[in-house]
């Protein structure tokens, strides 16, 4: 039981270690945005970012035991069986779904409700334990593009994907289109509103486009015969690839313009405050203000290309391509430092 | 090939680099040894136009590093100390993107890749994630994506740590061959053994200072018992409860 109980501890302080990179989302513009200004609409933001957030949360917590070293240790069967039994209880979901249950069983939410979250935390335990599951073989699948960066787009392609802002997105976009396709009017505004809010739950990505290179990444970048801009527009291309098909169901010309608008302010921290970020994890940006601007920004670019001419997008591409210039250069020094 | 004089590297008080001075002739094979933390990989990073020099001068390739960075990345190739892989590329991906951006055609890059994939063992492997890769695996693929764009010097920071032994005397008779063809070769490492059979030039530096520099030929003794006499003996400490009975 002791060496249970020690394996147990261990695992436990992973485990909370690895749940404190969940607090990547209190700088994430998406959050900071809806949890201040948006408060009228809170119950349906945190029903999203909820949903987002069960999958990583639901993992088997006796996966952070490298298997090698689980069949090291000199534990005999029955232990092998309280580790399995208990280990979900680290999960501090385990406890939040058995609390769950007993508040559905005196009536206080529905049945439902609990059956849905149950579920989906049962199928993201049993996923993360199913070997040949995984992301990378969905990468594979990643297209390719033409010009020199091909593989540069792809990757960077990957990495956006295995964050949880683009999921966020993806629900807001794909809730919209199925609510049109159901023959449901939606108010013009609308259109502009979640619009803003896809980009919104991209743009924190846009502020910390290197980080999730690593240092093995930025080492290379180093050694590639390519100028910073380049590095720069691989990195662009991928949020463009992804932020304006998420906004075709919405208002695209308001979705490109605000994605540029992201990118172009993007850029400086991206350059300059280089930010480690972990996959499946939000985004964060370098900082609240930061954030505030950023999103501001976003929202004025986006009214106005809504509202007047879908022209002024060129305006925010003239923007972004100054801002590619400027910081591709101070990616050229910055390399070399 | 590549010439550097009074090369100083500081970091705030601490100087990793202390002028060194020497130069490497087109085709040799210089190994360049030393302790951990002796400044090997800040000289190698200094070379490839990594990283500043705090004074000095660097040529490689006839092309001042300082001015000509982007032109000299277009003649040299790196296995840097890190490696320098993407996690979200492939093996495969990683020589493709090589061939890509030094400009080697599209069919030219394919074959180059299936050859080295194939000489480097990598076959297996072409298809797997850098995240997914063994160290060994993700050393030979930075190996080939040094190899790949045909370069006129090749920078290597231990290139035959973690090898398997049949792949590391791959290793070995490629850059033989390619030192032959004039490609200079200008590596660190710790397996003296290796670097006995290949290297035609030794520098030695310890604290950042050069403590020899000569052909390989005129070594006054093995390579083993000149290092630990110039720059490191071995400390052997007895472990007195390694092996006795009470646990």
């Amino acid at each position: 039981m002791a060496r249970v109980a020690a394996i147990l501890k261990a695992l436990g302080k992973a485990y909370r270690r690895d749940q404190k990179s969940l607090e990547s989302i209190a700088g994430n513009n998406f959050f900071i945005v809806t949890a201040l200004l948006l408060q009228s609409a809170g119950a349906f933001v945190y029903l999203i970012i909820g949903l987002v957030l069960l999958f990583p949360l639901s993992t088997d917590p006796l996966r952070k035991v490298p298997a090698s070293r689980l069949g090291q240790w000199p534990l005999d069967r029955r232990d092998y069986w309280m580790l399995r039994a208990l280990s979900p209880w680290v999960n501090p979901l385990s406890w939040a779904i058995a609390g769950l249950a007993l508040w559905a069983a005196r009536g206080k939410v529905t049945l439902g409700l609990w059956a849905l979250v149950a579920g989906l935390f049962a199928a993201g335990f049993l996923l993360s334990d199913l070997p040949g599951i995984s992301a990378q073989s969905l990468w594979r699948m990643v297209p390719h593009f033409p010009g020199p960066l091909n593989q540069l787009v792809r990757k960077n392609l990957r990495e956006m994907l295995s964050t949880l802002d683009f999921y966020c997105a993806l629900i807001l976009s794909v809730c919209t289109l199925a609510y049109r396709l159901a023959g449901m009017p939606l108010p013009r505004e609308a259109f502009l509103a979640v619009t803003v809010l896809v980009i919104l739950a991209l743009s924190s990505y846009a502020q910390c486009l290197f980080g999730l290179d690593g240092r093995g990444g930025m080492a290379r970048y180093g050694l590639l015969p390519v100028r910073g801009w380049q590095l720069l527009a691989a990195k662009d291309a991928a949020f463009l690839l992804v932020a304006i098909p998420l906004s075709l169901p919405l208002s695209p010309p308001a979705g490109a313009g605000a994605a540029l608008v992201a990118l172009a302010m993007g850029h400086d921290p991206s350059v300059n405050r280089v930010r480690a970020q972990t996959r499946w994890r939000f985004s964060t940006g370098s900082s609240v203000i930061f954030g505030f601007l950023q999103a501001a920004l976003m929202t004025m670019a986006a009214s106005a290309i809504f509202f007047n001419s879908r022209w002024l997008v060129l305006g925010c591409a003239a923007a972004w391509a100054a801002s590619l210039t400027w910081y591709g250069r101070r990616m050229d020094e910055l390399l070399r430092a | 090939m590549i010439s550097c004089r009074n090369l100083t590297r500081r970091f705030g008080d601490f100087t990793a680099v202390d002028s060194l001075t020497f130069e490497v002739a087109e085709g040799a094979i210089c190994a360049f040894l030393g302790p951990n933390g002796a400044g090997k990989s800040t000289t190698v990073k200094m070379l490839t136009g990594l990283l500043p020099p705090s004074s000095g001068e660097i040529e490689v390739c006839g092309l001042d590093v300082k001015s000509n960075a982007l032109e000299l990345k277009r003649r040299i190739g790196v296995l840097p100390e890190d490696l320098g892989l993407f996690d979200d590329l492939t093996v495969e991906e990683h020589l493709l993107l090589t061939g890509d951006v030094y400009g080697v055609g599209r069919s030219e890059t394919r074959r180059r890749t299936d050859q080295l994939l194939h000489a480097l063992s990598l076959e297996h492997g072409r298809h797997t994630f850098a995240a997914s890769c063994s160290h060994g695996m993700r050393k030979k693929t930075a190996f080939a994506m040094a190899l790949l764009p045909n370069p006129r010097v090749l920078f290597l920071d231990e290139p035959f740590e973690a090898i398997d032994p049949v792949t590391s005397k791959i290793m070995r008779d490629l850059l033989q061959s390619v030192a032959r063809r004039g490609v200079t070769v200008f590596l660190t490492s710790h397996i003296l053994l290796v670097v006995e059979q290949i290297a035609t030039r030794l520098i030695m530096i310890r604290k950042g200072k050069i403590v020899w520099n000569s052909p390989t030929a005129e070594l006054p003794q093995s390579l083993e018992q000149h290092y630990f006499d110039l720059v490191e003996a071995p400390v052997v400490e007895e472990l007195e409860w390694l092996g006795s009975r009470r646990s």
